[in-house]
C-alpha cells in the first residue's frame, strides 16, 4: 500500500539580537535573564502563511525550482507558538533536508523589520507524537533552568547552555536531568540510509 | 478508558471550550494557529466526523502577549507560557489519540476477528457490541440479518412460507408431547415390569462398523463422509476438507483459519503445546487365542524376533505398546502397508481352579488411508487361523486426541483427573501419570511407555487451572518414575478393551445437569464425582519422533468416540503455565511438524505404499487442475524448458512425483486398468455407510504406480553393508531426507539426480571447453561435470582426494590469474598487460545462449540416466533455518551411487525443482 511519508521537524526561534533587546529594556527595569532574552516571545505578525512563505523563499534561492516544487506541497505548519517562539513543520520524508537548510540560512524573522534570530532545528521524527513530546520536555527544561537561573542568577553560559543542551551545562548536579538529555534519541527507524536527522543538537554543533 | 470518554465528549466541550479564553491570559483564542477553520465552531454542513478530527489534531496557542508584561519580558509570564504550551500539547496528544481510536472490531484479538459478516455485532465480545452498534448506526452501516430479508425469487418465498408451515406443526406437536406427559404424570404411571439393557451400539464381527448414527439434522451432509466428534468446533476455526471431497471419508481439519506457521513451529518446539482431534485414526479389535494372535502379527509384518523373545514380553502383557510398519505378502514378495501402534490388552489372573484357554484382545490403530487394505488382510489372515480369531472395526467407537510441545503433558495432567470413589481405589497408573508433574518433552518418558485408567469427566473441574509447579526443576522422584516406570508386574485389563465400560463412559450426563450442579456450588469449586457421572476409560502413550534426537514427542490419548468432545473442550481451555492455551492444529500443521522434525510423514512420504499412491495420483490431478485453470502465458511449458546442453523439456511429467518415468513403467489410464489390479483394490461396495452406496473416488487404479514398492531403512542398510552388495528389489524405492548444502528450496516433485561418473578417459585439465573423445550419455554435457558439481562444496567438507586440484580455489586462481596483476607489476607493464589482454580475448560472436555452457554460473543438471528420485515434501525448515527436503529414491540407482563413489560422496545428489533449469547440490540420507 501507498503511504504518504512525512517527517515533522520541531524548530525554535533563539533570538540573536541580545544586546539591542537588553538596552531597549534596560530603561526602568529590572534586569532580564539571558535564557528569557534568548527565547523571547514572537511577535503576531508571523502567521502560518507568512513563515511558509518565507520558507520556500528560502528553498527557491537555495535549491532553486527543483527544490522549491519539492518542498511546495507537502510543507506544513502544523503548531505555531508565538509565546513560547516554537513551532512544527511537516514535509514529505525525502525532502525534510531541504527545509532544515533553508531553515539554517535563514537569519531574521520573516515579518517587516524583522529581528535577527537563528531557527533552530531541534527536533525530527516521524511522527508529530515524538516531536510533541519533545517540545513538552524541553519546556519542562526551560522552566526549570528559568527557576534555576532566578534563584541562582548564573552568568549568560549556563543560559546558553541551557538553551543548547537542553539544561545539562547549568545544571551538572542534578544527574536525573543529565539523563534525559542523554536518552534524547532518534526515533524513526524506518529512515532511508544517510538521511539519519540524528537528534538537532548534535547536528547544530557540527 | 478516559481516552474513550474524552473522544465522545471531545466534539461539544472541545468546541465550547475554545470560545472561552484560556486560564492565565485575557485574550488568548484557541485555534488561531494553522488555519482557523473551525474558529467558529462546527460548520453546519460538514461531516461531524471531519470535525471531529479536525478538533483533536489542533493544538491551542497563546499569543505572544501571553509572554509579555506590558511588552517587557517578565519570568513569571514566561513560566506560564511554557506551562499552557505543555498543557496544550499534552491534550493535543491525549486527544489525537482518541479520536485515532479504531473500530471496535479492530480491537477484539487476532483470533476473533472475521472479515466476513464483520457487520455482524453478534460476532464480537458483548462488552464491546454497544460501541459497535453505535459505530454502525453512525456510519450507516447496513445490518439487516440475510436470514430477516424479504424473500425476493419465487423459490426462496416458498422456501419461506414451507419453514413458516413446518414452524407452525412442530410447535403443535411439541405442545402435544408436552399436554401427554402432563397427563402421563397426572394418572398412574405404568411400572415396567421388566428391566432391560438400554441398546448399545452394534459392533458386528469380521466386518466393517457403521458410523455413528446422526442427528437427523446433520445427516444430510454426511452422507459419504464422516464428522470428528469435534467438527462442529473445528469447521469454524480451520478450513476443513471440502465437502465434496472428503479426505479419507472424514470431513478433516486442514489448517486453522488463524495465520498460525511460525506458532505452531513455536508450540511444537520451544514452548506451548499444539492439539489434534485425531479420531479419524482407525482402531481395529484383533482378538482370540494367544498363538493365533502371534501368528496372525508375525504375517503383517511384526517379524523382529526380540519382540517375541523376553523384550517383547512387557508389550504383550500390555505395559508398552509397538508402533512400526505393517506389510503383507503378496506373490512378488512383503509390500508395506502402513505404520501402525499395536496395544494388548492385560489378561485376567487366571483363575487356577478353572484353567481355560486365554483370550486376548489386540487393537491395531492405523491410518485411515490404509485401514481398509489392512482390515482385508486382517480378515483374510484371521479367517486361516484354527481355531479362528475375529476382528472388529472400532473406527467409530474409540476416538483419539494427540498432544505435543513442551506444555502436553502440563495440559494432559490439568484436564485429566483420575476417576475413583475412595483414595485407596487410585489405580497405579493413575497415579504414575499424576506423578509426572515436571516433565516438559513426552519423549522423555521410556521408549512405548502407555498407561490405561478411568478418567473423570473433565467438564467436572472445567475450567481447569493452571498448574503452575510444572514450571519447576525436574524432582529427583520424577527421575525415578522415569526410570523405573513402576507399573507393577501385571496390569488389570483395560477399560477401553472392554464394550460396556466404553459404552457406559458415552452416556455422559448433560451439559446442562453439570451446570446445575455447579450452580449450587461455591464458584470455583470443581465438582466431585457422583454415581451418574461414569468413568472414561482413557489409554495414554508417548511416542518418540521417528528420528532420535532431542525432538518433541507426541502424547496420544484414546478414549470412546463420545468423550472426545468434552475432553477437546477442557483442552482447548486450558490455560498453559507459560501463557496461552494450547493451539488447535490440522492436517498441515501435523505434516510441517514432521517435516520440521526431518521424519516422513504417512501417506505423503511414503509412494511406495498403497495409500501413498493413491495419494499421489490424487495431487496429481489437483496439480493438473490448477496447472490448467492458470492462464497459458502464466504457466509452467513444460515442453520448452530448458536444461541447457541443447535439452528441452522437463523430465517426465513435470505436475508428477514420475515414479513411471523413473522405472519405465508403462503409464496407463484409469479406465483401461480398473479390471486387472491386484486383489487388494477395495470393493467399492464394501464400503457402505448406512446403506448408501458411495463411489470411492480414489480407487487406486494406476497399476504401475502400485508396483512402486517401499523399502524400509533398516532393509536398505543390511543390503548396503552386505558384503556381495545385494540386490535391490525391483522398483523398490527409499525415502531419504534431503539437507541443501549451501542453498536452495526443493518443492513437491522436484526432480533428485544422482552425481554423474566420471568420463571414463582421462582428459586433460585444459580441455574445459574441447570435445570430449569419448562419447557421453547426452553430447553437450561436459564430460567433467561431475568435478563442476564438486566444486559447489563448502571447502572443509571436500573430501581430501577428490578433485581437489580441480575445486572451486583452483579455478578461482585460474580466473584470478588472467584478471589480476601480480603486486610487483609497475604502471608501464601493467599498461601494456591491459592492452595485450584486450587485443587477444576474443570475445565469441555471435554470443552463446546463456545455456551453453552452464545455466546462469550454475553447473548443468546431469542426465536422465542419473533421475534417481522425486522429493515428495519439501520447503524452507525453520528448525533448520534452510531449506530441507523429503523424499524417494529408486534404491537401485541409490546403491549404484553408493558402489561408486562410497558412502560419503555417494550421498550426494542435486535436486532440481520442476520446471525450472538450475539445481542445487544437496546430501541424501535413509529415513
Amino acid at each position: 500500500m501507498v503511504r504518504l511519508k512525512d517527517r515533522y521537524l520541531l524548530v525554535s526561534i533563539v533570538y540573536t539580537d541580545l544586546l539591542a533587546s537588553q538596552q531597549a529594556k534596560k530603561g526602568n527595569n529590572p534586569p532580564v535573564s539571558d535564557l528569557l532574552l534568548y527565547n523571547q516571545p514572537t511577535t503576531g505578525e508571523l502567521k502560518p502563511q507568512i513563515l511558509l512563505k518565507a520558507i520556500r523563499n528560502q528553498v527557491a534561492s537555495l535549491f532553486g525550482d527543483c527544490g522549491s516544487g519539492a518542498v511546495d506541497r507537502s510543507l506544513q505548519v502544523k503548531y505555531l507558538s508565538p509565546a513560547t517562539s516554537t513551532f512544527i513543520l511537516r514535509i514529505s520524508r525525502s525532502h525534510y533536508r531541504l527545509v532544515w537548510a533553508a531553515l539554517s540560512f535563514m537569519d531574521r524573522l520573516p515579518t517587516r523589520d524583522g529581528r535577527p534570530c537563528i531557527f533552530r532545528v531541534v527536533r525530527v521524527s516521524g511522527t508529530i507524537r515524538k516531536v510533541e513530546e519533545e517540545a513538552v520536555r524541553r519546556a519542562k527544561l526551560l522552566i526549570l533552568a528559568a527557576k534555576d537561573e532566578a534563584a541562582g542568577n548564573k552568568n549568560a553560559g549556563t543560559a546558553l547552555d541551557a538553551l543548547f543542551r537542553g539544561g545539562s551545562g547549568g545544571s551538572s548536579k542534578d544527574p536525573a536531568r543529565n539523563l534525559t538529555m542523554l536518552s534524547d534519541q532518534d526515533d524513526d527507524d524506518d529512515d532511508d540510509e544517510g538521511s539519519a536527522p540524528g537528534d538537532g543538537e548534535a547536528s547544530y554543533d557540527d | 478508558m478516559d481516552g474513550r470518554k474524552s473522544a465522545s465528549s471531545g466534539k461539544a466541550s472541545g468546541a465550547t471550550k475554545r470560545k472561552e479564553p484560556p486560564s492565565g491570559t485575557g485574550n488568548a483564542r484557541g485555534g488561531q494557529g494553522n488555519n482557523g477553520q473551525a474558529k467558529d465552531g462546527r460548520p453546519p454542513n460538514r461531516a461531524p466526523k471531519r470535525v471531529k478530527f479536525h478538533d483533536a489534531r489542533n493544538i491551542r496557542t497563546q499569543p505572544s502577549d501571553a509572554a509579555l508584561e506590558d511588552g517587557r519580558l517578565d519570568l513569571q509570564r514566561f513560566l506560564n507560557a511554557r506551562e499552557f504550551e505543555i498543557k496544550a500539547l499534552e491534550s493535543s496528544m491525549r486527544k489525537c489519540k482518541a479520536v485515532n481510536a479504531t473500530r471496535v472490531f479492530q480491537q477484539v484479538p487476532r483470533a476473533m476477528r472475521r472479515r466476513t459478516a464483520s457487520h455482524n455485532v453478534k460476532r464480537i465480545p458483548k462488552r464491546l457490541r454497544e460501541r459497535a452498534r453505535k459505530e454502525q448506526i453512525d456510519d450507516k452501516t447496513p445490518t439487516i440479518e440475510a436470514r430477516r430479508r424479504r424473500p425476493r425469487t419465487t423459490r426462496a418465498r416458498i422456501r419461506a412460507e414451507t419453514a413458516k408451515k413446518l414452524g407452525i406443526l412442530a410447535a403443535r406437536k411439541k405442545k402435544k408431547m408436552l399436554d401427554n406427559t402432563a397427563e402421563g404424570a397426572a394418572g398412574t404411571s405404568v411400572q415396567p415390569t421388566v428391566e432391560t439393557r438400554a441398546p448399545r451400539p452394534k459392533i458386528r464381527r469380521n466386518t466393517l462398523n457403521q458410523a455413528p448414527k446422526i442427528k437427523s439434522k446433520f445427516r444430510k451432509r454426511q452422507i459419504n463422509k464422516t464428522w470428528l466428534p469435534t467438527h462442529v468446533w473445528h469447521a469454524k476455526r480451520a478450513t476443513m476438507t471440502e465437502p465434496s471431497h472428503p479426505l479419507w471419508r472424514f470431513a478433516i481439519p486442514l489448517t486453522p483459519t488463524q495465520k498460525c506457521y511460525r506458532p505452531i513451529h513455536r508450540a511444537s518446539g520451544q514452548k506451548g503445546a499444539v492439539a489434534w482431534d485425531m479420531s479419524y485414526m482407525s482402531t481395529i479389535g484383533l482378538y482370540g487365542s494367544d498363538e493365533g494372535a502371534e501368528r496372525v502379527l508375525r504375517a503383517i509384518g511384526l517379524t523382529q524376533e526380540s519382540i517375541w523373545g523376553g523384550r517383547g514380553r512387557n508389550w504383550r502383557a500390555g505395559a508398552r505398546k509397538w508402533t512400526g510398519f505393517l506389510s503383507k505378502q503378496r506373490k512378488e514378495g512383503r509390500r508395506d502397508i502402513g505404520p501402525a501402534t499395536i496395544i494388548w490388552n492385560p489378561e485376567e489372573e487366571m483363575d487356577l481352579t478353572h484353567p481355560k484357554k486365554s483370550q486376548r484382545q489386540i487393537f491395531i490403530r492405523t491410518h485411515p488411508s490404509c485401514f481398509l487394505e489392512l482390515f482385508q488382510e486382517l480378515l483374510k489372515l484371521v479367517k486361516m487361523q484354527t481355531p479362528q480369531l475375529h476382528v472388529e472395526d472400532l473406527r467409530f467407537e474409540i476416538g483419539s486426541i494427540e498432544i505435543t510441545g513442551p506444555g502436553s503433558t502440563e495440559t494432559l495432567l490439568g484436564i485429566i483427573q483420575p476417576y475413583y470413589d475412595k483414595p485407596e481405589a487410585k489405580e497405579n497408573q493413575a497415579r504414575i501419570f499424576k506423578s509426572l508433574d515436571g516433565v516438559t518433552n513426552p519423549a522423555s518418558l521410556p521408549k512405548d511407555a502407555l498407561l490405561a485408567f478411568s478418567a473423570m469427566d473433565p467438564r467436572l473441574g472445567h475450567p481447569s487451572k493452571s498448574n503452575k509447579s510444572s514450571t519447576g526443576s525436574v524432582s529427583s522422584t520424577l527421575l525415578d518414575t522415569l526410570t523405573n516406570w513402576p507399573i507393577g508386574e501385571n496390569p488389570k485389563p483395560y477399560g477401553l478393551f472392554s464394550r460396556d465400560s466404553r459404552y457406559a463412559a458415552s452416556k455422559l450426563p448433560s451439559l446442562k445437569s453439570i451446570n446445575r450442579r455447579k450452580g449450587t456450588g461455591l464458584p470455583g469449586n470443581g465438582l466431585r464425582v457422583t454415581a451418574v457421572d461414569p468413568p472414561i476409560p482413557v489409554i495414554l502413550f508417548a511416542s518418540r519422533p521417528a528420528t532420535d534426537g532431542q525432538a518433541q514427542g507426541t502424547w496420544t490419548l484414546l478414549a470412546p468416540w463420545k468423550c472426545i468432545l468434552p475432553v477437546w473442550y477442557s483442552l482447548m481451555h486450558y490455560p498453559l503455565s507459560s501463557g496461552g492455551n494450547p493451539h488447535l492444529g490440522g492436517l498441515e500443521e501435523q505434516r510441517q511438524i514432521a517435516f520440521e522434525q526431518g521424519a516422513p510423514w504417512f501417506p505423503v512420504d511414503f509412494p511406495g505404499t498403497e495409500a501413498g499412491a493413491s495419494w499421489e495420483l490424487e495431487q496429481r490431478e489437483k496439480r493438473l487442475r490448477d496447472w490448467g485453470r492458470r492462464p497459458k502465458g502464466k504457466r509452467v511449458e513444460w515442453r520448452s524448458l530448458d536444461l541447457g546442453a541443447g535439452r528441452k523439456g522437463e523430465i517426465g511429467d513435470g505436475l508428477a512425483c514420475d515414479f513411471e518415468y523413473l522405472f519405465r513403467l508403462p503409464k496407463d489410464d484409469a479406465q483401461k486398468e480398473t479390471g486387472n489390479c491386484d486383489a487388494s483394490v477395495p470393493d467399492p461396495d464394501a464400503m457402505q455407510i448406512d446403506g448408501i452406496e458411495y463411489h470411492e473416488p480414489r480407487e487406486v487404479s494406476h497399476s504401475s504406480l502400485l508396483m512402486v514398492q517401499h523399502m524400509e531403512k533398516a532393509s536398505f542398510n543390511a543390503l548396503f553393508s552386505s558384503a556381495n552388495l545385494g540386490k535391490a528389489p525391483a522398483y523398490s524405492v527409499i525415502t531419504v531426507q534431503l539437507t541443501f548444502v549451501t542453498r536452495g528450496i526443493a518443492n513437491v516433485c522436484a526432480r533428485i539426480y544422482r552425481l554423474p561418473t566420471r568420463a571414463p578417459t582421462v582428459i586433460p585439465p585444459s580441455t574445459d571447453t574441447e570435445v570430449p573423445a569419448t562419447p557421453l550419455p547426452s553430447p553437450g554435457l561436459p564430460s567433467d561435470l561431475r568435478d563442476h558439481w564438486l566444486a559447489n562444496l563448502p571447502l572443509k567438507s571436500i573430501h581430501p582426494n577428490v578433485g581437489s586440484s580441480r575445486g572451486r580455489q583452483g579455478r578461482r586462481q585460474q580466473q584470478q590469474a588472467t584478471r589480476q596483476f601480480l603486486p610487483g607489476t609497475n604502471l608501464a607493464e601493467r599498461k601494456s598487460l591491459l592492452a595485450r589482454s584486450l587485443v587477444t580475448t576474443s570475445l565469441p560472436y555471435p554470443a552463446p545462449s546463456a545455456t551453453q555452457k552452464d545455466i546462469g554460473g550454475h553447473p548443468f543438471c546431469p542426465s536422465e540416466e542419473d533421475l534417481i528420485g522425486f522429493v515428495t515434501s519439501g520447503s524452507f525448515s525453520l528448525s533448520e533455518g534452510k531449506g530441507t527436503a523429503i523424499g524417494s529414491i529408486s534404491a537401485e540407482r541409490a546403491f549404484g551411487a553408493l558402489k561408486g563413489a562410497g558412502a560419503k560422496e555417494g550421498k550426494l545428489c542435486v535436486v532440481r525443482n520442476a520446471g525450472e533449469s538450475v539445481g542445487w547440490l544437496a546430501r541424501w540420507e535413509a529415513i
